[in-house]
C-alpha cells in the first residue's frame, strides 16, 4: 500500500463514518426539535422569568453584585447544556450500529478502528456544536453583545466541549445494552453534571471564600468544584459574558483534559469490542 | 503462484466460555473455487466464517487469505474480502447509493472507479431504479442484493456469503444465485458461502460438512454422494419373482406394497441387477444419493427443523453480538 492509497482511504473513510452521522442526525427530527425546544424554555421561560431575582434585594438589602442579568449568566451554561444532552445523545447511534449489524459493515473494513472511533465521535460533535449554535442564536434576547473574535473563541471552546462529552457518550454506551437503559443513564448523569457545575447559580464571585460557605452548603461548593463541567461552563462564560469565577486558564485546561481523557476511555473501550 | 490457494486453514480452534464452537480446524480454498460450508444452525459456520474475516480472534491456528497472515495483518487483508453477513448491516437511514458510497469511501476506493462500479454492481442486482431510496423502504430480498452488490465495490478477491439466501422466497434465492453465478464468470473472484439449504450446494464445486466445530466431509457434491450417499434401486416385481430376488440380495427390504428396495453398489449394480432379473420385473427405479441423504448419515440428523440444543443457542445469541462474544 502506498502512501497516497493509505491518506485516501483514511481521509476517506473518516469523511464518511463524519458524513454518515450527521447525516443521519439531519434526519432525525427528533432530536432536531429538542435542540430547538431546550434553549427556548431555559433562555426564554426560565432565563427571562428568573431574570429579576438575580440581582435583586433580599429585604432590601443588596447580597450579590454580579454585574450581568441572570439571562447573561445561565446562556452560556444553555449552550453548554444543549451541546451535553446532543453529545451524550448521539451516542445511542452506537449502540444502534451494534444493535443493528452496520458496525459489522464498519468492522471489516481496512480502517483502524481509531479511525473508526474518531469519524464517529466527530460527526456526533459537529451536530452537538451546531445544537450550541442553535442557542447562539437567541444571544439577543438575552441582550449580548458579541464580537467576531468572542463568538469565534467560543466555537473553539464549544467544539471541544462536544469532542470530549460525545466521547464520554461513547464510554456510557459502551457499557449498556439497549436503548431504554442509555435514555435513563444518560439522564442521570446529564442533569447532575449540569446542576452542579454552576451553570443556573454562582459560587458568589463577589463574595469571599468565607461568606460563600455560609450561604451554601460544603457539600455543594464541593460538588461545583470537581465537576469538570464548571470549568467548561466558566470558560464559555469567558467568552461570551467576559465573566469568570475561576481561574481563565482553568476552563480551557479542562476542556482539553476532558476531550484527551474521554477519548482514550472510548478508544479502549472501542479497541476492545 | 498458481498452486497457492485463496484461503488456508490450519487448526483454528475457538471457545466461547465452555462451549467449543471449532475444534482443530483445517481446510483449503482454492482460487475461484465456489467452496460452500454446510452444517445446521449453531454448527460453526459463521464462527469459522468471522475468523476468516478477522473479525474474531481464534484462539489457537492460523488464518492464510491470499498468502497473507490475515492474524498478523489483518486491516490488510480486509481489503481483498468482501462479506455478505447474515443478518442485514445496511443503514436503513440512508439511501442504497449512499451506503455504496460510504462502503467504497471507508475502502478507499478511488471516486472515478467508485462511481463506476457503483454504477455497474446496482445493473447487475438490478437495483438501478432504486438508487435514491432509502433502504428500510425496501424488501429484505432487495436488501440482500444491495449487499451483495456493496461487498464487490471493493477489489474484493474472495466474497463471504453467510446465509445469503436465508429467510427470502424461491425466486430471490434464485436471484442471488444468479448474480453470484454471473459474477464469478465476469471476475476473479472466490466465493465461500454458508448456507443450510441443501439444494443450494449442489452447484458448488466443494463442499465442507461441519458440524459441533468440526469437519465431518469435505469434498465435491458428487464425491461426497458417491462416498457418503446410497444409491437405491426400487423394484416392483412380477409376483412370481419376488421371492427369487428376494432370497438373492439379503439386505433387500420390502415394503407393504410389494416393492423392494435394494442398495445398490455403484452405476453397474443396475446394470447387473436387470441382466438377471429383467424380464421379472415390471417397474425399476433408480434413486440417486442426495446430499441430504449425505448430511444425515454424516450428522445422524435432518439438517433442517431439529430443535435448538442449548449450544446452538448459545452460538445463535454470539452471532447476535451477545456479551460473551465480544
Amino acid at each position: 500500500m502506498t502512501m497516497p492509497e493509505t491518506i485516501r482511504l483514511q481521509a476517506g473513510g473518516l469523511y464518511a463514518i463524519w458524513f454518515r452521522e450527521v447525516k443521519r442526525a439531519i434526519r432525525d427530527r427528533g432530536q432536531l426539535i429538542g435542540g430547538v425546544s431546550r434553549p427556548l424554555l431555559w433562555v426564554l421561560i426560565m432565563g427571562i422569568g428568573l431574570n429579576p431575582y438575580f440581582r435583586g434585594e433580599v429585604y432590601g438589602e443588596v447580597r450579590f453584585v454580579v454585574p450581568y442579568t441572570y439571562l447573561q449568566f445561565i446562556f452560556p451554561a444553555v449552550i453548554a447544556l444543549n451541546i451535553m444532552y446532543t453529545s451524550i445523545q448521539s451516542a445511542v447511534s452506537v449502540i444502534w450500529d451494534r444493535q443493528f449489524g452496520f458496525l459489522r459493515e464498519v468492522l471489516v473494513s481496512p480502517l483502524p478502528r481509531a479511525t473508526i472511533l474518531l469519524g464517529k465521535i466527530l460527526g456526533g460533535a459537529t451536530v452537538a456544536l451546531f445544537h450550541g449554535c442553535l442557542v447562539l442564536v437567541l444571544a439577543q434576547f438575552a441582550d449580548l453583545s458579541l464580537s467576531i473574535g468572542d463568538i469565534a473563541w467560543g466555537l473553539v471552546l464549544m467544539a471541544l466541549l462536544a469532542f470530549g462529552l460525545t466521547s464520554l457518550g461513547v464510554v456510557i454506551a459502551g457499557r449498556i445494552r439497549g436503548f431504554e437503559g442509555f435514555g435513563v443513564f444518560s439522564n442521570a448523569v446529564i442533569l447532575p453534571l449540569y446542576f452542579t457545575s454552576s451553570s443556573v447559580f454562582p459560587l458568589d464571585p463577589s463574595l469571599t471564600s468565607a461568606q460563600t460557605a455560609v450561604i451554601y452548603p460544603e457539600w455543594l461548593t464541593f460538588l461545583v468544584r470537581i465537576n469538570p463541567m464548571t470549568y467548561a461552563v466558566d470558560a464559555l462564560r469567558g467568552a461570551f459574558i467576559h465573566f469568570h469565577q475561576f481561574d481563565p486558564a482553568l476552563g480551557p485546561a479542562a476542556l482539553l483534559a476532558m476531550a484527551v481523557v474521554f477519548f482514550a476511555l472510548a478508544l479502549r473501550g472501542f479497541a476492545r469490542a | 503462484m498458481t498452486a497457492e490457494p485463496a484461503i488456508r486453514i490450519a487448526g483454528v480452534s475457538k471457545r466461547y466460555g465452555r462451549t467449543e464452537a471449532l475444534k482443530d480446524v483445517s481446510f483449503d480454498v482454492g482460487r475461484q473455487e465456489l467452496f460452500a460450508l454446510l452444517g445446521p444452525n449453531g454448527a460453526g459456520k459463521t464462527t469459522l466464517l468471522h475468523i476468516i474475516c478477522t473479525i474474531l480472534r481464534p484462539d489457537t491456528g492460523s488464518v492464510i487469505v491470499g498468502g497473507l497472515d490475515a492474524l498478523a495483518h489483518p486491516t490488510r487483508s480486509r481489503r481483498d474480502i468482501g462479506v455478505v453477513f447474515q443478518e442485514p448491516s445496511l443503514d436503513d437511514r440512508l439511501t442504497v447509493y449512499e451506503n455504496l458510497n460510504f462502503h467504497g469511501l471507508v475502502f478507499g476506493v478511488p471516486a472515478a472507479l467508485r462511481h463506476q462500479r457503483i454504477a455497474e454492481l446496482l445493473d447487475l442486482v438490478e437495483l438501478r431504479d432504486w438508487r435514491d431510496r432509502l433502504v428500510r423502504t425496501l424488501s429484505s430480498g432487495m436488501k440482500r442484493r444491495v449487499e451483495i452488490a456493496r461487498a464487490l465495490i471493493h477489489t474484493s478477491k474472495i466474497l463471504f456469503l453467510d446465509e445469503p439466501t436465508a429467510g427470502l422466497d424461491a425466486q430471490s434465492r434464485e436471484r442471488i444465485w444468479t448474480y453470484i453465478n454471473q459474477l464469478r464468470s465476469q471476475r476473479d473472484l472466490t466465493v465461500v458461502v454458508t448456507t443450510h439449504y441443501i439444494e443450494e450446494v449442489e452447484g458448488c464445486d466443494r463442499v465442507c460438512v461441519i458440524d459441533h466445530g468440526t469437519i465431518l466431509a469435505l469434498d465435491t457434491p458428487a464425491a461426497l454422494k458417491a462416498a457418503h450417499g446410497q444409491q437405491l434401486l426400487r423394484i416392483v416385481p412380477h409376483d412370481d419373482a419376488a421371492a427369487a430376488i428376494i432370497a438373492e440380495y439379503p439386505d433387500a427390504t420390502v415394503r407393504p406394497d410389494g416393492e423392494i428396495v435394494i442398495k445398490s453398489s455403484g452405476d453397474s449394480f443396475a446394470e447387473s441387477f436387470l441382466s438377471r432379473h429383467g424380464t421379472h420385473i415390471r417397474r425399476l427405479s433408480v434413486e440417486e444419493p442426495s446430499l441430504e441423504s449425505v448430511f444425515l448419515s454424516l450428522t445422524g440428523r435432518e439438517i433442517r427443523d431439529q430443535a435448538a440444543g442449548a449450544r446452538e443457542r448459545t452460538l445463535a445469541f454470539g452471532r447476535q453480538g451477545g456479551e460473551h462474544t465480544r
